[in-house]
């Protein structure tokens, strides 16, 4: 028997089965290829840092899913992690058409992505929503979140509402205690209980440790944004002027805040690991006393750490607050997705407080909504012993991770984090700094 | 009059069939004319860099099949050239845009769950094939056979329905006779039956010998078709995107926004502009000497004993420029020159040499992103293992002779003055094998007799090497080199993750590289227009160095 022509038909008929099978297939289509008479197929996406992340959120999808009503059909998509560029893949999807309908982004990026149109203004989706109140929200946040870039109006009644916050987060220092056991330093929890944990009681501790040997620090923090701005914000100061619109680097009060900073780094008695490295290895491996990080970084300290740790708020600076940030990211809506209503709806079903407490237990981060349930459900989510730290800060008048309305935070952050970066390794003295900073900066702005 | 002679002499189908051809080349050449004004006239929507090319592309298209049509009514072979050229381009422009307009392109995305679902079924396509095939074990079983084939038969049959429902293909017929409600479908349908219809029509025989084709002709259109993927690829996926980056290096195109304005030469001015001021002392502050709402300090630098300083208005770009050219001047030799060594010594015959070339090898197989990775806990200043090496070194010496050296303790990548160099040491590291297996194939091209005849003539190793090896090594040190600079002039990977700041190119841009910068603006700030000004001035940077390159290998440089 001749099989070469069952076979040549076999091949043509699998060949040409694929090609009609890929036609037929529902495929993640860009979003505003659906016609609406179709079922809904709507893709939501976030930033998870680990599988356990993944499966939680998977687990939410699900768990929405099964609200639905028929024929609507959701898809999580994770985003790739901080270092794998979430904002490059999503701003490159957006692009090219291709992004998802809801997807979380950061709050220092709402600005950006507003401004350019990326983001639907879900205003008038939300005033015919009877149960969403903005109120629910912590305020800082949702002002950013109600920006009107037109007006420059905040707050309900501005006409723009560009998503909901999913999750808050503060700084704190996690502690290594055998260390600071060892050194004979005084326990930072104990100080701060006692309202003596302010800048002055940080270095002593952080020296002590460090006289342990020349390879354990008393102090560790990653170099970005963050952990530079809490010493600013706590001696009085910050990235900007006070309404936003220039910069405020070379002000006295940051540059206080600076001064103490470097201190830490370079001069006569640096106690911290050196700036830029990543301090997160040699906390791990027990050579870190105090370790400056978000919430984020509790499941990662639950599973590696293999010393005695908890967490103390960070210490009160010469404004007498700690300066810390109050860290958010908010669930927002593409622009150009072709379910508005649904994808409302979706956004509304990620943000409530069921939603918030299923992704808090896994121990990343603090729900959005101001509510003392959410906060005592939060603080039985331990280790850390000493959650309340986390609220501590937030009750401390934290300065909110904001949008630059202003200008270009890209832009502005690309200039200033060099210069913290020469600062901080001893390159440039503080009054080079002071010269020229905010004169670059300051064409980051809007003319 | 050869040709018309020939013409003439044709079959009547083929008359006809020449004629539909030239009919139908009218038809396009005034749907293409009218198409080219339509989106130039009325299209004003359409983003600049997308009307332009495909305005030019429909007028060309007119103007082809004009020509075609004049040509094969002359009954010139260069009419049928042509005619099939624009009937192949134009069956494959509706062959793909009907295959996208169907879905099939998205579909293919998830195509592999569905077409999983079906594959337990083609076991079964596969058992009755083996069943029929083992009736013919039975020849001398006749009944037997037939029933084994018959059987077999219905087997693949039923399995091949059951994996044809399963994924999917019935409910894919559905969705494809659906979508031909729409216009589009069915003009590209129909479009793409015309255009292979007109292409079977001038292709054959009795009309390629009616219009005076010779086997040259044959043979070059032959050529041409096998060529056609290749081809088509490189102009559609290369040289097309090279030029539009051309066109978008002189506008302000941001790719989320599409906004896409003209402005000329303004990007590379902007890369361009420097600016020069004396300074009364050296430490006079930047903002007193530059105007600084448009330019940021560069360097300072003394001339006959005046001090100056340098501007420029995009400082980032100067700095990634000297960055990448640092980076080459030092990666370059250190990848090729141990490498030359290490193949001298790999090229010998000594036992076990297999496994040490294997070995020196693995770094250049080695994924970019698992390397760098890995070097970043061994550079990690705290508790990585080069300094942790150091430190121990540093401790045994002192101790044992009682020495008081100190411990340097570097931060490999948060000083700025040596984080460039542990991209270096990184780079050159993963090039070293790959250098290596090159310069040892040129090694063993060279002939043995040469070293034999140098070893009577009473040459040493080195001799050889330096007097045989080397000089005939020219085109491998060549090709090594010209590679390598290229590849150190793209450095981007390395930099993005072991270094890893937020912005790139950290610490305080100390290693910020043109590609890493280029990344920056076109992917991170979506400047698309001003990124691809920087691109453009990376290939003429690389263009000119390799320029440069094979000058000094015509002059001998190399040998």
């Amino acid at each position: 028997m001749n099989r070469k022509p069952i076979l040549t038909v076999l091949g043509l008929v699998i060949v040409l089965s694929m090609a009609l099978a890929a036609c037929g297939t529902p495929a993640t289509e860009p979003a505003t290829e659906a016609p609406s008479e179709e079922p809904i197929t709507l893709r939501w996406r976030t930033r998870p840092d680990n599988q356990a992340e993944i499966d939680v959120y998977q687990a939410v999808s699900d768990a929405i899913q099964a609200q639905l009503p028929a024929g609507i059909t959701l898809v999580y998509e994770p985003g790739g992690a901080e270092t794998s560029s979430y904002q490059d893949v999503l701003k490159t999807e957006i692009a090219a058409g291709t992004a998802p309908d809801v997807f979380w982004i950061p709050g220092t990026d709402v600005a950006d992505f507003a401004s350019r149109g990326l983001i639907l203004n879900l205003n008038d989706l939300a005033s015919q929503t009877p149960d969403f109140n903005m109120d629910d929200f912590y305020a800082a946040p949702m002002a950013h979140m109600t920006h009107n870039i037109e007006t420059g109006a905040e707050g309900a009644g501005s006409g723009a509402l560009w998503g909901v916050p999913r999750d808050v987060s503060t700084f704190v220092l996690y502690l290594n205690l055998d260390l600071i056991i060892e050194a004979g330093a005084p326990d930072p929890r104990e100080l701060a209980a006692a309202g003596e944990w302010d800048w002055e009681a940080f270095y002593d501790v952080a020296t002590r440790v460090r006289a342990l040997g020349p390879d354990i620090y008393g102090y560790g923090a990653n170099a970005w944004w963050g952990p530079y701005g809490v010493w600013m914000n706590a001696a009085g100061g910050g990235f900007y002027n006070t309404d936003r619109t220039a910069c405020g680097l070379d002000s006295a009060a940051s540059l206080e805040g600076l001064a103490f900073q470097r201190s830490l780094y370079v001069g006569d008695n640096p106690v911290a690991v050196p700036y830029g490295e990543d301090s997160e290895p040699p906390f791990m491996a027990g050579r870190v006393a105090m370790f400056q990080n978000g919430r984020w970084a509790t499941p990662g300290v639950r599973a590696n750490a293999n010393f005695n740790w908890d967490v103390v708020a960070l210490p009160t600076g010469p404004s007498g607050h700690m300066g810390d940030w109050l860290f958010w990211g908010a669930y927002v809506v593409n622009a150009n997705t072709a379910h508005p209503e649904e994808a409302w709806q979706l956004v509304q079903r990620l943000t409530t407080a069921e939603t918030q407490a299923m992704i808090s237990e896994l121990g990343t981060n603090i729900p959005s909504r101001v509510s003392q349930e959410a906060i005592d459900a939060f603080l039985t989510f331990t280790p850390p012993d000493n959650n309340q730290a986390f609220i501590d800060s937030l009750m401390d008048d934290p300065v909110a991770e904001g949008p630059l309305w202003a200008g270009s935070w890209p832009e502005f952050v690309a200039v200033m984090d060099p210069a913290i970066q020469a600062l901080m390794t001893g390159q440039t003295t503080l009054e080079e700094f002071q010269i020229s900073i905010c004169a670059e900066a300051n064409r980051t702005f809007n003319p | 009059m050869k040709a018309s002679i020939q013409l003439e002499a044709a079959d009547r189908r083929t008359v006809i069939l020449l004629r539909a051809a030239v009919i139908w080349h009218i038809v396009l050449a005034i749907a293409g004319l009218a198409g080219g004004l339509l989106v130039w006239l009325r299209a004003g929507d359409m983003l600049l860099w997308l009307r332009l090319p495909l305005g030019a592309l429909l007028v060309l298209t007119a103007a082809a099949s004009s020509l075609t049509a004049l040509f094969v009514q002359r009954g010139r072979h260069s009419g049928r050239v042509l005619s099939l050229a624009v009937n192949y381009l134009g069956f494959l422009f509706c062959f793909l845009g009907g295959m996208h307009v169907l879905g099939m392109f998205t579909g293919i995305d998830s195509l592999a769950s569905t077409f999983g679902r079906g594959i337990p079924y083609l076991g079964g396509v596969l058992a009755g094939y083996l069943i029929s095939a083992l009736g013919d074990r039975y020849e001398n079983h006749p009944e037997r056979r037939q029933m084994l084939k018959r059987v077999g038969k219905v087997v693949m049959l039923a399995f091949m329905a059951t994996f044809l429902l399963a994924i999917g293909t019935l409910s894919g017929l559905l969705a494809v006779v659906r979508r031909f409600t729409s216009f589009l479908p069915c003009l590209l349908v129909g479009g793409g039956l015309l255009f292979g219809l007109m292409i079977w029509a001038l292709w054959r025989r009795d009309s390629a010998v009616a219009l005076g084709a010779s086997t040259a002709h044959e043979q070059m259109l032959n050529g041409f078709l096998f060529l056609s993927p290749n081809l088509l690829g490189f102009l559609l996926f290369f040289a097309g995107p090279l030029l539009l980056s051309l066109y978008f290096s002189f506008t302000n195109y941001d790719a989320t926004t599409h906004v896409s304005d003209w402005v000329g030469l303004q990007n590379y001015a902007r890369l361009f502009n420097l600016t020069i001021a004396p300074l009364t002392t050296p430490d006079q502050p930047v903002t007193e000497a530059l105007d600084m709402t448009v330019y940021d300090e560069l360097m300072r630098f003394n001339f006959f004993e005046r001090s100056f300083i340098l501007g420029a208005q995009d400082k980032l770009f100067w700095i990634a420029l000297r960055n990448t050219i640092v980076f080459c001047l030092l990666a370059v030799p250190l990848s090729v020159i141990p490498a030359l060594f290490l193949a001298n010594l790999l090229n010998s015959k000594l036992p076990g040499m297999k496994f040490f070339r294997a070995i020196y090898f693995l770094p250049s197989v080695a994924a970019v992103v698992g390397v760098a990775l890995i070097w970043q806990w061994l550079y990690n200043a705290a508790v990585g293992y080069i300094n942790y090496s150091i430190t121990s070194a540093v401790t045994t010496i002192n101790t044992l002779f009682g020495s008081a050296i100190l411990d340097p303790q570097i931060r490999w990548l948060s000083d700025t003055r040596i984080a460039l160099l542990a991209v270096v040491i990184m780079s050159a590291w993963q090039w070293i094998g790959f250098d290596t297996v090159l310069f040892m194939a040129g090694m063993q091209a060279i002939p043995r007799e040469l070293y034999e005849a140098a070893t009577v003539d009473g040459a040493g190793r080195w001799a050889q090497f330096r007097r045989i090896t080397i000089p005939l090594l020219g085109p491998t040190t060549f090709f090594v080199v010209t590679t390598a600079v290229i590849n150190a002039l793209q450095l981007f990977e390395q930099v993005y993750v072991l270094i890893n700041t937020e912005p790139p190119g950290g610490p305080a841009n100390s290693t910020l590289s043109l590609v890493l910068y280029l990344y920056v603006r076109g992917f991170q700030r979506f400047q698309q227009g001003y990124a691809s000004a920087v691109a453009w001035v990376l290939f003429i940077v690389i263009f000119g160095v390799t320029l440069l390159q094979y000058r000094r290998q015509r002059s001998g440089a190399y040998a």
